[in-house]
């Protein structure tokens, strides 16, 4: 094989691999690692630069987490800083860390929600619960045959708190996983 | 033996956590001296190997520094006809940008030298 044979089936290869790119992105993405390995192999340099430009998949990879990373923090919406954490988490300990966190934090996030809702729909069975007896207390929906043990403590102030708590745990979610998103930026995947 | 090896391994964890964010820092830092390619920028870092910049790092920086409007990329065709490159140039953006991250690190810098002291 040739050398523009070789550089040829790289960069077939990587065109497969940015499939999810725009057309004028993947076209400049093309064009550029092709001009950097005809550059190279002017230079007799080609298996060097091959080699520390890794798989077509690898390097397809970089430009697609860095694309990831910065929608997600110039988004500054939920949905797209957990996708993206989500889409880094199996290639990433960082990314795998803040969606953990910040899962948990949407996690209570639904639950308080979902508390809000029964509070409007069935108000008998959400609340605040103390059981006396055993000294517990619980947040949430229990059910009907729980109600004779417990004692709701909110009453009617359960809505505006769950909505507060909502609110709070989706802010705190978005806030921690922008923060991973800030590590995640500031550190390049395949340095050295 | 082993801790010696652990020792190597420990440092390296180490520089790795160093680059963090200096590797956009050095490239704004290049351009702010004049036009480069991707390729002539990692010409001049080979010379600085622990900035860590590779073939395989620098063009997927550069394409979100460029998305982020801190560079600006155009192409450019020898007039020989020969394959063009891409040239980057520094944005107002990115030499403000430039400027605080090199304050910053001019800053940590300084606190660091004073922690560490005199090394004899």
């Amino acid at each position: 094989m040739t050398q523009a044979n070789r550089i040829d089936a790289y960069i077939a290869a990587l065109s497969r691999a940015l499939r999810g790119f725009s057309e004028p992105d993947r076209q400049d993405i093309l064009q550029e690692i092709r001009a950097h390995l005809d550059h190279r192999d002017g230079e007799g340099r080609l298996d060097e630069a091959l080699k520390s430009l890794g798989s077509p998949q690898d390097c397809a990879r970089g430009f697609s987490e860095e694309l990831k990373l910065q929608q997600a923090f110039t988004d500054r919406g939920p949905a797209r800083t957990f996708a993206a954490l989500f889409a880094l988490a199996s290639q990433r300990l960082t990314a795998a860390v803040g969606l953990l966190i910040s899962g948990v934090f949407f996690l209570f996030a639904a639950g308080f929600a979902f508390t809000a809702f029964y509070e409007l729909v069935t108000p008998e069975l959400a609340g605040l619960w103390s059981n006396p007896d055993s000294g517990s207390f619980f947040f949430g929906v229990i059910d009907s045959g729980s109600l004779p043990e417990t004692r709701d403590l909110l009453g009617p102030w359960l809505f505006p708190v769950a909505a507060l708590l909502t609110l709070a745990s989706l802010l705190m979610g978005q806030w921690l996983g922008r923060l991973f998103i800030r590590l995640l930026m500031r550190r390049p995947r395949m340095l050295g | 033996m082993y801790l010696a090896i652990q020792g190597v391994m420990d440092i390296e964890s180490w520089k790795s956590q160093l680059r963090k964010g200096a590797a956009e820092l050095a490239v704004l830092a290049l351009l702010a001296k004049g036009d480069r390619s991707g390729t002539g920028l990692l010409d001049e870092l080979a010379l600085r190997p622990d900035v860590g910049l590779s073939d395989g790092s620098i063009y997927p920086l550069l394409s979100r520094m460029e998305r982020e409007g801190r560079i600006a990329g155009e192409w450019h065709t020898p007039e020989d006809g020969g394959r063009g490159q891409k040239r980057y140039r520094l944005t107002p953006e990115g030499a403000a940008a430039l400027r605080h991250m090199r304050a910053a690190w001019m800053r940590f810098q300084s606190d660091l030298s004073l922690v560490l002291g005199d090394p004899t």
